[in-house]
């Protein structure tokens, strides 16, 4: 082989071990796959359902991959979802409408005391994040149970707003046509994107990677690395109680216990879609691949008649087989670089 | 006044945190009489340091995970635990000369999933606590698939009821092997190489490695002895229970961490004193009669157990920069 030819093969070899195109190469052939099996995959009401299906992990991957590019870890995001919706069905009432805007403005205010609460225990008092979260996960689960001991509660009628808009009384007939075609959960989406867009041009998303990057020269070079680390949880909360208000629309009720299987699989999910479990690198656009390779191998699983009881284990070997193979994976991206630049 | 620097302002460094738990555990018995009659008599002491054995033996995987440094914990000793107890129950079937087989069944169990865990965050460098609770998703899955085909069947065989659960006089049987583990434990962990080594690898990890010790090795020993630990409690805790259930296991991850934390045992790694980690778990327990007896109930003991993990991070493991 000519040397010219060699360089070209070690630089193909180099961006396709980058976990971000690896990921994409993933997530079209999970797409194959799925549209293979489910005949009208594409078609727009399944289309529909799927989006409703998927946004959630998401909207909550989103956020988790905010803090573990700031080289945190957030084990009580599920915990966390499961207390907004808690907040949320307890302070409305079916009959009153205003109370839907009290609850959302409540529950934002509890949403950013989560975030500063585990980011002062991480970020200030400089215990380890995972044990942080941990810790307070049973916090959000002990004060959902006090809200709500058992799934339930009362919410308004234009909650549904935030699942489907057809389902709201007294919604013009134009705007319920759109959301046959954009469903509302999109939209959560698109206004967490552009939120982490214009947070990412500002000082604060580089700080972010900075403090993910190397958190001990970050101090050094001054930047007040736990407030960087205060506001990454305040994010990702920011984030969980976006898919609160879906949950809520959707099941109009609060469950203290539902949201912990999801925080796993939001850890799983950013580190397929690239976000190094050691913090600083990873793109929070891309997390959404990793979130959508994760929702897409379930819906695989279900096509593939697995019997309901498998459910939790399956999940569980995703996330093992998932966060190994993406460490495997980003340690021989490192070693193909490596010997492409010898060979340069 | 205790002058500084002399050797009883020596030990009372060393033991504060002992201290501050005896005196935390008075404090609570005390405050629950005024509250409970009968709270402080010596029946339910011995019940309340009954249930603590539980927590400590729980928490003495996690001491040991914990001690080899790397910020490890081991989330899946409950359903580990779960685990053994559910399936040793339709092998013992209230039987005794079946006790060896379930023992065997519980050692090689406890010793997959402990290396397993140790395998994937020593070796593979995964975050421990993503590591292990993912592990303990698969071990609920388990748990899952086999209850839904089959209903949980069997019963302890006598020897076992009689360790976990029987008295002999007034005091719990449990409390003497409690004394028994604890001595073990300190023995091995105190005056043998290889506690040497588990402390060294927490405590310098690069120093132990460049003097030669396969760290890697150690983390993994630590792991599967968390995990061999945990399965055999889970014997104990059927012997206890009298039956097994779904989630018998799955309450003591968080107390197990919280114990190990009140008894001064280091997120960090290469320290640990077995004796604080039980005043720890009675603690902990204490705490929760009291929540039950104020009538909290789930969600009191959740919140009360979170409250107090996160204060004494705050306290016990905070690494706040100075300004």
């Amino acid at each position: 082989m000519k040397p010219t030819n060699t360089r070209r093969l070690a630089s193909l070899v180099s961006m396709v071990v980058r976990p971000e195109y690896s990921s994409l190469l993933i997530l079209v052939v999970m797409v194959a796959i799925a549209a293979a099996l489910q005949r009208n995959f594409f078609q727009g009401p399944s289309l529909l359902l799927t989006i409703d299906a998927f946004g959630p992990l998401i909207l909550l991957t989103m956020g988790q991959a905010v803090v573990m590019v700031t080289g945190l870890f957030d084990l009580s995001s599920g915990a966390a979802l499961s207390l907004y919706t808690c907040i949320l069905t307890y302070v409305m009432r079916t009959d009153q409408p205003a109370t839907g805007i009290a609850a959302i403005l409540i529950t934002f205010v509890a949403a950013v005391a989560v975030g500063i609460i585990n980011g002062f225990g991480a970020g200030y008092l400089r215990v380890s994040p995972v044990v942080v979260t941990f810790a307070t996960s049973f916090l959000w689960l002990g004060i959902g149970l006090f809200l709500r001991p058992t799934p339930g509660g009362q919410s308004v009628n234009w909650f549904n707003a935030f699942y489907d808009l057809r389902n709201v009384d007294g919604m013009p007939s134009f705007l319920k046509s759109v959301s046959s075609v954009v469903p509302p959960v999109l939209i959560l989406i698109l206004v967490g994107c552009l939120f982490w867009y214009f947070l990412s041009k500002a000082r604060t998303g580089r700080y972010l990677y900075a403090v993910g990057g190397n958190e001990e020269s970050a101090y050094r070079s001054g930047i007040d690395t736990a407030r960087v680390q205060i506001i990454a949880y305040v994010i990702n909360s920011v984030f969980i109680f976006l898919a609160a208000l879906f949950f809520v629309g959707q099941n109009q009720s609060g469950d203290a216990r539902f949201g912990d299987p999801f925080t796993l699989r939001t850890i799983a999910s950013a580190v397929v879609g690239g976000i190094a479990l050691t913090g600083g690198r990873g793109s929070i656009f891309f997390a959404i691949v990793g979130a959508l390779i994760i929702n897409l191998v379930n819906k695989i699983i279900f096509f593939a008649n697995i019997p309901y009881a498998y459910g939790t284990l399956v999940a569980g070997v995703i996330v093992i087989v998932a966060i190994g193979g993406a460490q495997l994976y980003s340690a021989y991206g490192k070693r193909a670089a490596s010997k492409g630049r010898v060979q340069r | 006044m205790v002058r500084r620097g002399g050797p009883l302002s020596k030990s009372y460094d060393r033991n504060k945190k002992l201290i501050a738990a005896f005196l935390a555990i008075v404090f609570l018995f005390v405050v629950g009489h005024f509250i409970v009659p009968n709270f402080l008599s010596l029946n339910q002491i011995l019940i309340t340091v009954k249930l603590a054995s539980f927590i400590a033996l729980f928490s003495l995987c996690q001491m040991i995970v914990m001690a080899a440094g790397g910020a490890g914990l081991d989330l899946s000793v409950g359903y580990t635990a779960t685990m053994t107890a559910i399936f040793t129950a339709s092998i013992m079937n209230g039987r005794n000369e079946n006790l060896w087989l379930a023992i065997l069944v519980a050692l090689g169990f406890g010793l997959a999933v402990g290396f397993s865990n140790g395998f994937l965050s020593a070796y593979l460098k995964l975050p421990s606590l993503v590591v292990t609770l993912a592990m303990s998703q698969i071990l609920q899955g388990i748990i899952n698939v086999y209850t839904a085909g089959a209903l949980i069947t069997g019963k302890p065989s006598p020897v076992l009821q009689i360790v976990a659960a029987k008295s002999t006089g007034t005091f719990p049987n449990i409390i003497f092997l409690l004394i028994l583990v604890t001595a073990v434990v300190m023995v091995l962990l105190y005056r043998t190489k290889w506690g040497a080594t588990l402390f060294g690898v927490g405590e310098n990890e690069t120093a132990a490695y460049l003097s030669g010790v396969n760290t890697r090795r150690v983390r993994t020993i630590a792991f599967i002895m968390s995990g061999t630990l945990a399965s055999l409690i889970g014997l104990l805790l059927l012997g206890n229970m009298g039956v097994a259930f779904k989630d018998m296991g799955s309450d003591y991850v968080l107390p197990s961490i919280a114990a190990a934390v009140v008894g001064g045992v280091s997120l960090s790694g290469g320290d640990g004193n077995y004796i604080g980690v039980i005043l720890g778990a009675i603690l902990l327990q204490a705490l929760l009669n009291l929540l039950v007896a104020l009538g909290w109930g789930d969600a009191g003991k959740w919140v009360g157990f979170g409250i107090v993990l996160y204060a004494l991070l705050a306290a016990y493991v905070s690494n706040r920069r100075g300004r």
